[in-house]
């Protein structure tokens, strides 16, 4: 089986932390998004990332620092308006490479907390399947894409529903799924007709009668697409520890909920809680709350709540 | 030398040189067209020559020689008269410790006319002349606007109104908007296309008008790239224009001060 992900968003939400690189390289508890996903796949699966034309160097980096090989394809575009959207790019792929294998489909900036292990083998060969997870909340499923089940088969999807008012499932459609070959040439035509409608390509699937299984599951799963949910995926996997990375230094500072410090980054007679702090930063006699603080960034005497520094930022109380 | 310091410069000059004309201007209204022998004429421009620079020294402590500020409105006026004023007395004083005399009362208040007369006349032409040449293209300083909103749109329709030096040339909206123009000025995209927007259109100036959150990040930007950066009071909250810029115990405070408060 291949697995293809989807790493060519540029992220606005989170700028200026995406600036200068994707969001599934954005550090989560140590590393990056995308490695958490990675470290999941099997090691015999072949592994593509998609990026775009701006964030390919960064990917590019990542990779030459990686245990284990994985291909990148660069889509051309170095904006939002020029996408030509996460389908087209898959359907590409297929194309140009000539894939004639099932595909193990990943969004690059999710955390999914069940096994990986347990999901493939819900699969059955030619029919699709899909990662649901269950809210255990009508309200919160309303704010994404639902799930309905056959009531008599729950693992059988009978429809989606995009942001319901009133859900009628807590079922809610995440970003892994398995798109068996045989489905592949629903999937190029479909994606010629609409290139950014990835959630779309199991709505067609049911269109030409092809039945889609879902996996349910109750663990942990995060979306990183906007600063709490970055800081929610970071609580949720550093919890209460301090993370200090190679040549990062915590002195004469008290640090409380989850705290991960990059590499050379030092802090000094400071307060911090649930912060991130990238590399080489330098941060003394401040007081820091839910931060996220990019590379090389100089405090001194500031407070901060709720804020994401931009790189190279100088905030220095005289 | 970049246009905006050559204008400074020629407005500089120019106002000297009229403040020393109306002077002697007044001088020879007061005694007639002639040089009189009884007030001799090249002590008297000698002493105007001399107070000229102070004179100007104080018009800059004014702020007066500001090319992105009005000069039709009161405040300005009144901060001529002042300067005017302050003018006249150094004149009286350095012509009273040069020679060791009065000069004529009435050539004093003559002078205190011309002078603002002919400077206000002059600082609005001047004015119109020099925001035409700083908003030719290439505009001497392209400003980027953050934020689509109504205010930003006031913003730049003002600016564009009365030729302001601060030229609007690209728009970003950290939210988004599906506006493609406002007033003519293209919105270029999201915040992610900061760094490529002050690269392509060389921007001098940046205003802030929504995105408050990004507030540290976008000064930051400026002040890695010396950037100038305005905000506007709206992105506070402050919308009924009673703010002021002020000190407290030498830090620098916004203060709103709502009507009918006098501390």
């Amino acid at each position: 089986m291949q697995t293809f992900i989807l790493a060519g968003g540029f992220a606005t939400r989170l700028w200026p932390l995406t600036e200068k690189r994707a969001k599934p390289l954005l550090p989560l508890a140590g590393h990056p998004i995308i490695e958490h996903l990675i470290n999941a796949i099997p090691a015999d699966f072949p592994v593509t990332v998609s990026t775009n034309a701006a964030f390919a160097e960064g990917f590019r980096a990542w990779i030459a620092i990686l245990n284990r090989p994985v291909s990148l394809v660069v889509e051309e575009s170095k904006s939002d308006r020029q996408k030509t959207g996460a389908l087209g790019a898959l359907a590409e792929w297929i194309a140009q490479e000539n894939i004639e294998e099932d595909v193990l489909l990943l969004t690059g900036d999710n955390y999914l907390g069940f096994s990986m292990e347990q999901f493939l083998a819900a699969y059955q060969q030619g029919t699709p399947l899909l990662a649901a997870h269950d809210l255990k909340n009508l309200s919160k499923a309303a704010l994404f894409g639902t799930v309905i089940t056959d009531p008599q088969d729950s693992t059988l999807v009978t429809g989606f529903e995009e942001k319901p008012l009133n859900p009628k499932t807590t079922l809610v459609s995440t970003g892994c799924s398995v798109i068996p070959k045989e489905t592949l040439p629903v999937l190029k035509s479909f994606a010629a007709l609409h290139p950014d409608n990835i959630g779309g390509i199991f709505e067609e699937f049911l269109r030409h009668h092809i039945p889609v299984r879902c996996f349910t599951f109750t663990e942990p799963w995060l979306d990183v697409g906007s600063f709490d949910s970055y800081l929610a995926a970071h609580r949720l996997l550093v919890g209460e520890q301090t993370l200090l990375a190679e040549g990062a230094a915590v002195t004469d500072s008290v640090c409380s909920g989850g705290i991960a410090i990059g590499r050379g980054s030092h802090i000094r007679k400071s307060e911090l809680h649930n912060c991130i702090v990238f590399e080489n930063c330098e941060i003394r006699d401040c007081i820091l709350r839910d931060c996220v603080i990019d590379n090389s960034c100089m405090l001194q005497g500031v407070d901060l709540t709720g804020k994401m520094l931009r790189e190279g930022t100088i905030l220095r109380l005289t | 030398m970049a246009r905006h310091r050559f204008l400074l410069f020629l407005w500089l000059g120019s106002d000297a040189l009229l403040f020393i004309g109306s002077f002697v201007l007044a001088y020879f209204v007061r005694v007639g067209w002639i040089f009189s022998s009884n007030f001799p004429f090249a002590p008297f421009l000698t002493i105007v020559i001399v107070t000229a620079p102070l004179w100007l020294i104080i018009q800059i402590s004014q702020r007066t020689f500001r090319l992105t500020e009005t000069q039709t409105d009161l405040r300005h006026f009144l901060s001529l008269v002042w300067s005017n004023v302050v003018g006249i007395a150094l004149f009286s004083l350095a012509y009273f410790f040069a020679y060791d005399l009065f000069t004529s009362r009435l050539l004093l208040v003559e002078a205190l006319l011309f002078s603002t007369i002919i400077l206000w006349i002059w600082h609005m032409i001047f004015t119109f002349i020099a925001r035409r040449s700083l908003w030719r293209d290439p505009a001497a300083f392209p400003t980027l606007i953050v934020g689509a909103t109504r205010e930003a749109a006031k913003l730049i329709e003002m600016l564009q109104r009365r030729k302001n030096p601060l030229k609007p040339v690209a728009i970003l909206d950290g939210r988004g908007t599906s506006l493609m123009t406002l007033h003519g000025v293209p919105v270029i995209g999201k915040l992610d296309k900061l760094e490529e927007t002050l690269e392509r259109f060389h921007i001098s100036h940046l205003i802030q008008c929504s995105d408050l959150e990004q507030s540290l990040n976008l000064l930051s930007v400026c002040r890695n790239r010396s950037l100038t950066y305005l905000l506007l009071p709206s992105v506070l909250g402050i919308v009924e224009r009673d703010e002021r810029v002020e000190s407290l115990e030498n830090v620098a405070v916004m203060i709103v001060r709502p009507q009918g408060r006098s501390a």
